[in-house]
């Protein structure tokens, strides 16, 4: 029996700290830690203010615990800090900015613990080298551990895999990186890759690449199964304002094989090998704030390429070129925001070396259009020219979108959930032969034809689905439900009335 | 990075409640039907079609033929030549024999539904596949008729079926249309003759004798997969890799000197079989043993084989392809082979 009393007891131990108390005493605490932390910010900067044209000479750096990194590397980085590579009038505060920049640099190579920590010190003046305005600078540097190993599963509404990814990181000092990949799935049935990098000149903005992989992927709208070998080789740059260029050369063994019961005669003349030998180059300029779920700012991207034209040989020639754009307007600081897409791609037949019929376009090279992540309401390639059961693409397309998303009542802005209403539609299409018996495109006919082709891309509405769904955008992903209805459609494209869902980094 | 899942419509209206679900279980039989008023409603979308898109160029065109997909170049295929692969050539002439109307198509094995050639593709059996001319319809993957492709096991009696003249001695009528295979106890014995001993001394003397690769393996199997040198060589050494795998199942070891002796004694009996006969096994009308008879000779005996006389040389009977040519002097000094071959060419090609 419990007399009131141990009630009592009971109760004063599970209320033993009263919260509103609790809460008060911990304000209490974090207001004399900032008020403490900002009076030393405060101490340091009258300081740094006091000296910040006290001229000094920097006559060494050392870069601590930085013990598997090439010194040549590191030269490059600090060596803006030493006098001897400044003009005269170098005082501290032009130093401070310098190591600032360096240890930024450093930074984002990626391969040192964060933070990296910076010590001035001034030497010992009984040194007979030392002068009164020397200091010295230490950048205390803690590396990385040399390799990650990771595996783990994937399992996703029609796609499960599992990979193996080891990464070597500062392979021979100077940053360079080796990263192994390898997954065996459903959708791609098997994939390999191996991949260095590394920055050029010590400039993490500028790196070169190669990379080797062989891979071996279902491509069920088309009824085959698509298996690449190949290597490519690139250089990444960015500029100061967060323009990315790739510019890139790759040779990659293609196989269609593998194909389905059913597969359409469309498919079938496309199977087996061709060997694609191309230049590449990508633009990307992200202002996007967040881009999974962007609350304001564009992207602008272009990818060109320029396959088996003249010297690169190959066994397809074409030029291709496609164009995103994406712009999101916030309406005030309600979490409303409008999302706007509209992409566009061409692939232009090029004849090869040695002679003068341009190639027309294969099931590989042709553009796919619908589904989650491009058109939404029409299923995974859904639009374009069909024959039987399969997409098999086209060389010519424009899509467009619009969306409107909204917080999630009382769930509240800040969280990545949204509710959106969206229209989105396109067109994709294929070259035509104007002789019915199929005879050969001379380079003229081809122009023609690619000039017809893009004329008749606004012929009749595009093919428009419209629809509302919930948006989660995850850190890594974003994942869409939608409940959708097509509006507008060709024969043989396929809409999908209901729900859809997709899991995706770039939405249109 | 996509993925798609949930199905049409009918599984995934979000309005159907449970209760609506156990009604409509009673008038349909799936669980998963939808309520008459919104399917109503989603009939309704979408609220305007258009005709399908055309086809990309080098979609085939001729969906109102049978297509018999085999090694040839792409000319060869247009005018209906030879298949330079034994495989390929039997149906070929075989459909020939049989008086079916098709076309050639240059494809390789990727491209058939058993991983081998040759295949046929039946004429579709409506309008022609890609011509758009059925709007109004939200297409779905049952629209079109999707011809079944023919397999090579299936072509002799596909070939029979849609024969065009009728069985020769048909006189009594009740032989069905198409050729009679002779019923010979023999037959099985003789074909095996040519589908191993021929067969097997044809893989050595194409894949394996080094002498014959620059001349005819590389024209034909090689050269036309790719352009890219490596391409070609990983082609080439699985090519090598299958013939060595498919001879080793008969020896231990390749003997190359046994297995063109066998060649030998089989081609002496078939020349034997035919004696003074138009046909094997005195048939009136070339059959599917003529064609297997011939897939071989009528190749051994080709001088223009691998490209020598489109290369532009002087066409020469000494000069042609099989740079190792025991396999073709065997058939040469078979006259009747020879002139069967020959009666083949005439009749047929």
């Amino acid at each position: 029996m419990a007399s009131p009393i141990e009630d009592d007891v009971f109760e004063k131990l599970k209320n033993k700290t009263d919260p509103e108390a609790h809460k008060r005493n911990q304000d209490e605490l974090n207001a004399r830690a900032y008020a403490q932390h900002n009076k030393a910010q405060e101490r340091l900067a009258e300081l740094l203010d006091d000296n910040s044209t006290l001229p000094v000479t920097v006559s060494s750096v050392r870069i601590l615990n930085a013990n598997r990194t090439r010194r040549g590397f590191l030269e490059r980085v600090v060596n803006p800090i030493l006098s001897a590579n400044q003009e005269e009038g170098y005082t501290l505060q032009d130093c401070l900015s310098e190591v600032g920049k360096a240890t930024e640099k450093l930074n984002r190579f990626g391969i040192f613990k964060q933070p990296i920590n910076v010590f001035l010190d001034r030497p010992d003046p009984t040194l007979a080298s030392s002068s009164p305005s020397d200091i010295d600078v230490y950048i205390h540097a803690t590396e990385r551990g040399n390799y990650t190993i990771k595996t783990g599963t994937e399992a996703g509404a029609s796609e499960a895999d599992a990979y193996i990814h080891a990464e070597l990181r500062n392979l021979f000092g100077g940053a360079e990186t080796l990263n192994a990949h390898g997954s065996l799935g459903t959708r791609t049935r098997s994939a390999y890759s191996l991949a260095f990098d590394t920055p050029i000149l010590s400039n993490p903005d500028f790196k070169f690449q190669v990379n080797g992989f062989a891979s071996s992927t279902l491509k069920s709208w088309a009824s085959h199964e698509e298996v690449l070998r190949g290597g490519t080789s690139k250089l990444l740059w960015r500029s100061a304002r967060g323009h990315q260029h790739e510019f890139g050369y790759s040779g990659i063994w293609r196989q269609v094989t593998g194909l389905a019961e059913n597969a359409s005669p469309t498919i079938r003349a496309d199977a087996g090998d061709s060997f694609k030998s191309s230049l590449t180059h990508t633009w990307i300029n992200d202002k996007r704030d967040y881009p999974m779920l962007p609350s304001k700012g564009y992207l602008m991207k272009t990818i060109s390429e320029l396959a088996g034209y003249g010297p690169l040989s190959g066994d397809v020639s074409f030029f291709k070129s496609e164009a995103e754009s994406q712009v999101t307007l916030p309406f005030g600081d309600t979490g409303i925001t409008l999302t706007a897409g509209l992409r566009g791609g061409l692939l232009y037949p090029l004849a090869q070396r040695g002679s003068t019929t341009p190639q027309q376009s294969r099931i590989n090279d042709r553009f796919q259009l619908g589904g989650p992540t491009s058109v939404r309401g029409f299923r995974l390639s859904g639009l374009g020219p069909h024959d039987g059961p399969d997409a098999v693409g086209g060389d010519v397309y424009a899509a467009g979108g619009a969306a409107l998303l909204f917080p999630v009542p009382r769930v509240g802005k800040e969280t990545p959930l949204r509710l959106q209403a969206f229209i989105n539609g396109g067109r994709l299409l294929s070259l035509k032969n104007p002789s019915k018996e199929g005879a050969p495109l001379d380079s003229a006919a081809v122009k023609d034809s690619v000039k017809k082709a893009v004329n008749s891309l606004t012929d009749g509405a595009p093919s428009t689905a419209a629809g509302f769904g919930i948006v989660y955008a995850h850190p890594i992903a974003r994942f869409e439900i939608n409940f959708s209805l097509p509006l507008v459609i060709r024969a043989r494209e396929e809409a999908r009335k209901g729900l859809s869902f997709g899991v995706g980094v770039e939405f249109l | 990075m996509t993925t798609e899942n949930s199905d049409t419509a009918s599984d995934a209206t979000p309005r159907t409640s449970p209760s609506h679900r156990s009604q409509q279980q009673q008038s349909r039989s799936s669980i998963f039907s939808v309520p008459t008023p919104i399917k109503q409603l989603f009939d309704r979308f979408p609220l305007l079609s258009y005709p399908a898109n055309e086809l990309p160029i080098r979609a085939p065109r001729n969906r109102n033929a049978h297509v018999l997909h085999v090694f040839a170049t792409e000319q060869g295929a247009r005018e209906g030549r030879p298949s330079w692969n034994p495989g390929c050539l039997r149906y070929q002439a075989y459909l020939k024999f049989c008086g079916v109307d098709f076309q050639l198509q240059a494809s390789n094995n990727h491209a058939s539904p058993t991983g081998a050639l040759p295949f046929l593709i039946p004429a579709t059996p409506t309008t022609t596949a890609g011509d758009g001319a059925e709007g109004g319809l939200v297409a779905s993957r049952k629209a079109q008729p999707q011809p079944e492709v023919v397999p090579s096991s299936k072509l002799q009696k596909w070939g029979t079926q849609h024969s065009s003249h009728k069985s020769s001695d048909g006189s009594d009528g009740s032989e069905e249309k198409g050729i009679q295979e002779p019923e010979d106890i023999r037959y099985e014995a003789y074909l095996s003759l040519v589908d191993l001993r021929i067969r097997r001394a044809w893989l050595y003397t194409l894949y394996l004798s080094p002498a014959n690769t620059a001349t005819l393996l590389e024209p034909l199997y090689i050269l036309p997969t790719s352009t890219n040198p490596f391409v070609r060589l990983s082609t080439l050494y699985s090519l090598r890799q299958a013939a060595q795998a498919e001879l080793l199942k008969h020896a231990a070891v390749i003997n190359a000197d046994d297995i063109l002796r066998e060649a030998d004694e089989a081609f002496a009996a078939l020349e034997m079989l035919l004696g003074g006969d138009q046909w094997f096994f005195g048939a009136s009308k070339p059959g599917m043993f003529d064609a297997c008879v011939f897939a071989y000779t009528g190749l051994l005996l080709d001088g223009g084989l691998g490209g020598v006389a489109d290369r532009g040389r002087e066409r020469n009977e000494k000069e042609d392809g099989w740079a190792d040519g025991r396999l073709r002097d065997m058939v040469r000094a078979k006259k009747g082979l020879v002139e069967h071959r020959e009666r083949v060419l005439r009749g047929y090609f």
